[in-house]
């Protein structure tokens, strides 16, 4: 007998998603899903972005990585609260891995949520886990290509923060070039071009992260 | 890629079904994937065979997976061409803008799946 399913095969994440999204909203939680490749940058951002809004926001990092506490314990040296998420060699973080990690933070008492996922720029895209916003990370040293490459990661993310514009005049690199590249994938996402080593372009992102926090409370 | 992950997913989906139906053995399965879904055919091809050879009691002799590939499709908003999109999945080849908004080619579902009791 032939049975008829229909069902989105990634259902039961997309349920978890849903369970996230609720609680973020009723605990009013800005949740950014941050993706990138392996040695984009994203910790070292998460750093810079820790240090300067700590003082007006209280933020909480889920760090997801294959293996070890190393990500999560440079977030708590800025002085947020951070959980590891190991995956044990899994791609990516779904929604019920986040679901799972939420019991260890009191969300009331969060104001920016910031996942990092797996560094991975293929298998995170596909998985909604319940943020208010993905963005992306990519740096100068990866080349140009990747925007064109990976445009089923770019075409799911609403920002993508451009990383180590202090290599650009030792690299062939073009700002220009990637900004038309994401235009043409996905015209509604937005390329910040930033530094978080120099600090360059970061206060762009701090007030991005500043206007998605206030959207979010006042809704 | 998480090929064997999303086959643990789908094979789940397919058993919930079945064991709230009271089926005992499932046979082919059929599966909608899209061009842009993220999801690789090949490789759901391989993750299945590996699940059923790991567990034979659950499946018939001859199951076995159908993917029914779902082409991408994109409409341009200004100038109403339909198109395929290549990697520039927005950028209308009549227009040159990029102004296209996908229309097909995002699904990844389970379609159906054959059960029997024998």
């Amino acid at each position: 007998m032939k049975v008829t399913l229909r069902t989105d095969v990634l259902t039961n994440n997309n349920k978890a998603a849903e369970f996230n999204r609720e609680l973020f909203e009723s605990t009013r939680t800005l949740v950014v899903n941050l993706m990138s490749s392996p040695g984009a940058g994203k910790t070292t951002l998460l750093e810079e972005t820790v240090r300067a809004l700590t003082e007006k926001y209280r933020i909480g990092v889920i760090e997801g990585d294959l293996a070890t506490e190393m990500d999560a314990d440079r977030i708590r040296a800025m002085g947020a609260k951070a959980v590891q998420i190991n995956t044990h060699g899994g791609c990516h973080l779904d929604a019920r891995m986040v679901a799972a990690s939420l019991a260890e933070f009191d969300l009331e008492e969060i104001d920016i949520l910031f996942i990092e996922n797996v560094g991975n720029l293929v298998c995170p895209s596909g998985y909604d886990l319940g943020q208010n916003h993905k963005v992306a990370v990519l740096s100068v040293p990866e080349g140009n290509d990747k925007i064109p490459k990976y445009s089923q990661m770019f075409m799911r993310t609403e920002l993508v923060l451009l990383n180590k514009i202090d290599l650009l005049p030792y690299l062939d690199f073009s700002v220009e070039e990637a900004r038309k590249d994401l235009s043409e994938i996905n015209p509604q996402s937005e390329l910040l071009p930033l530094s978080a080593r120099t600090r360059e372009g970061l206060h762009e992102w701090f007030s991005w992260i500043e206007g998605a926090y206030l959207k979010c409370v006042q809704q | 890629m998480h090929e064997m992950s999303l086959m643990g997913d789908i094979l789940q989906l397919v058993q919930e079904d079945s064991s709230q139906k009271g089926i005992e053995k499932i046979g082919k399965v059929e599966l909608i994937v899209g061009e842009i879904s993220n999801a690789m055919p090949d490789a759901l091809r391989m993750a299945f065979d590996l699940f059923r050879e790991q567990n034979l009691h659950l499946f018939t002799e001859n199951a076995e997976l159908i993917i029914h590939l779902e082409e991408a499709e994109a409409e341009c908003i200004l100038c109403g061409t339909q198109y395929r999109p290549s990697q520039k999945i927005a950028l209308c080849p009549n227009c040159q803008v990029p102004s296209g908004k996908v229309l097909k080619g995002e699904t990844f579902q389970v379609l159906s799946y054959e059960g029997s009791n024998e």
